[in-house]
């Protein structure tokens, strides 16, 4: 498990997104512009600027089967861009929020698309073929606070969303005329557009981060109180479980596989995360440390070590968690990693190599060659 | 110090410290009071988007009262410069940072950290140079003066 490639792109980047042949990526060094850069013999050139956002673009997506970029903004506007021989056309998507736009996903069908907002609604948008243009729908009265993160289930119906009063959310998003009511879906009856299906009410802290397992079986989100919350059978009767690391918390998550989740935060290293056959998750350890951390002894060590730190910084002044950092900020990422991306073959189930991009400006690829034993 | 770009959601378009705002009680934590005896305290407080360190520094007789006011009010008018002091003190406090995550973004973390504790440090050791200085030439201008009644 180690970082293949390593870009630096800008000084800071919010958000990044791959293109579907992976050849271009699309990512917004923290203004209100989306560069999209080519891969040629080993470099990176920039070869688009998407110039149309009035403020920092906070989330972007580009659908693999359509090809089109949704970029939203804190201007609370949002664009679909659609390549037209060597441009990328925008067209605007009327969302109808009056906060800013936080983040967004394409749907697994690439039909619909969720963007999550500081105006505490979520809006899914979808084609109207009639009229030419995309249309929204708003999810309200539900969240007590910005939306911070939107996942769409497998199925293209079920919507994760976390929010930061801590709470995550699974509402039904179907819509009559774009999704086809399917006899496996229609398992959760209640699939009128905007129902509730489930609020998960785990944490105390901000939720940032979630996602769903490739088979829509699990969920996992993240706690800004370092704790990472996994929910087994989401339904009727969800199953959870709570791991709590002692390190700095998390922003992202991905599952590189059922049982495998990769987590990404303030830490600057990914982290590893995995179930054991009876389904039981904790934290393995982070990418490229070579001998597994016991968690449990460490608590007392940890303490007295805090303490260490406190007293001896206070007489010598300067620079004892010099050392302390060189361990978390292990090289490769210098500052916060916001936002991490699975890098799929296709034909291959399992995702063998990620990306991350973070607030240094960096984009690092990832490859877990030699970790089979995450794999069983 | 772990913060992130978070737009304001009581008006759109803005972004705001929350800390300094404080009107969505979800968006802020606790805060802590760190205190080494009843004169000198450090309160932190965090927000989504933001981190506010006040502090009080000793004061252990009016001399210093007054040298400690005027030192840190020269260095609160200057606060650009310094891109994350606080121009006006919180209220009960000496001094006070503001960060937010644009600091994070530009600066490294543990240099921020860094620079405050430098800061707290420097601070007491420039006080107590001031008052021995001012005590020293109090000393030796009574001295000249006195020397012409001998």
């Amino acid at each position: 498990m180690s970082a293949v490639a390593v870009h630096q792109f800008a000084q800071c980047i919010t958000c990044h997104a791959w293109s579907p042949d992976h050849s271009m990526i699309a990512l917004c060094p923290n203004n209100s512009e989306v560069h999209i850069y080519r891969m040629s013999e080993d470099k990176w050139e920039r070869v688009h600027v998407l110039q149309k956002h009035d403020q920092i673009v906070s989330g972007i997506d580009w659908s693999s089967t359509s090809n089109k970029i949704v970029t939203v903004s804190h201007d609370r506007n949002s664009y679909v861009w659609n390549l037209e021989g060597s441009d990328w056309v925008p067209t605007l998507v009327i969302l109808r929020l009056n906060r800013a736009a936080l983040c967004a996903q394409w749907s697994p069908q690439e039909n619909k698309f969720a963007v999550g907002s500081g105006a505490k609604t979520v809006c899914i948008c979808y084609y109207e073929q009639e009229n030419n243009w995309w249309v929204s729908k708003l999810v309200r009265k539900r969240h007590n606070s910005s939306v911070t993160s939107v996942a769409w289930h497998p199925n293209n119906i079920l919507l994760a969303t976390t929010s930061t009063d801590g709470k995550c959310r699974v509402f039904s998003t179907f819509i009559k005329g774009v999704d086809t009511r399917d006899s496996k879906t229609s398992s959760s009856s209640d699939t009128k557009f905007g129902e509730q299906i489930l609020q998960l009410d785990l944490s105390y802290s901000w939720a940032f981060g979630v996602k769903w397992s490739p088979s829509g079986n699990t969920l996992a989100y993240v706690g800004h109180n370092s704790m990472i919350y996994f929910v087994d059978d989401v339904g009727p009767s969800p199953l959870a479980q709570n791991v709590a690391f002692r390190d700095l918390p998390l922003r992202d998550v991905l599952f590189v596989s059922e049982k495998v989740v990769i987590g990404v935060g303030f830490d600057c290293i990914p982290m590893v995360f995995a179930a054991d056959e009876s389904g039981i998750w904790s934290f393995v350890r982070f990418i490229g440390e070579t001998k597994t951390p016991s968690s449990a002894p460490k608590y007392g060590s940890q303490f007295s070590e805090a303490f260490g730190k406190f007293y001896s910084q206070s007489k010598y002044g300067v620079n004892n968690d010099g050392t302390e950092n060189s361990r978390q900020r292990g090289g490769i990422h210098q500052n916060c990693i916001n936002c991490i991306l699975p890098l799929k073959e296709p034909g291959v189930s399992m995702v063998r190599r990620f990306s991350t991009s973070g607030l240094d400006g960096k984009v690092v690829i990832w490859d877990l060659e030699n970790q089979d034993d995450l794999f069983q | 110090m772990c913060l992130q770009n978070f737009p304001c959601q009581e008006v759109e378009r803005h972004n705001k410290p929350e800390v300094e705002l404080k009107t969505s009680s979800e968006l802020i934590l606790n805060p802590i009071l760190i205190c080494r005896n009843e004169a000198e305290k450090c309160l932190i407080e965090t927000s989504i988007n933001s981190l506010r360190i006040s502090l009080k520094v000793r004061q252990a007789d009016e001399l210093e009262n007054i040298l400690t006011k005027k030192f840190l009010r020269f260095l609160s008018m200057r606060a650009e410069a310094f891109q994350v002091l606080r121009r006006k003190p919180v209220p009960g406090y000496d001094i006070s940072f503001l960060i937010t995550n644009y600091h994070c973004e530009d600066m490294q973390k543990s240099k921020l950290i860094d620079f405050i504790v430098q800061f707290m440090e420097d601070i007491d050791k420039e006080i107590s140079e001031l008052k021995m200085s001012v005590n020293t030439r109090g000393r030796l201008v009574a001295a000249e003066f006195l020397k012409q009644f001998i």
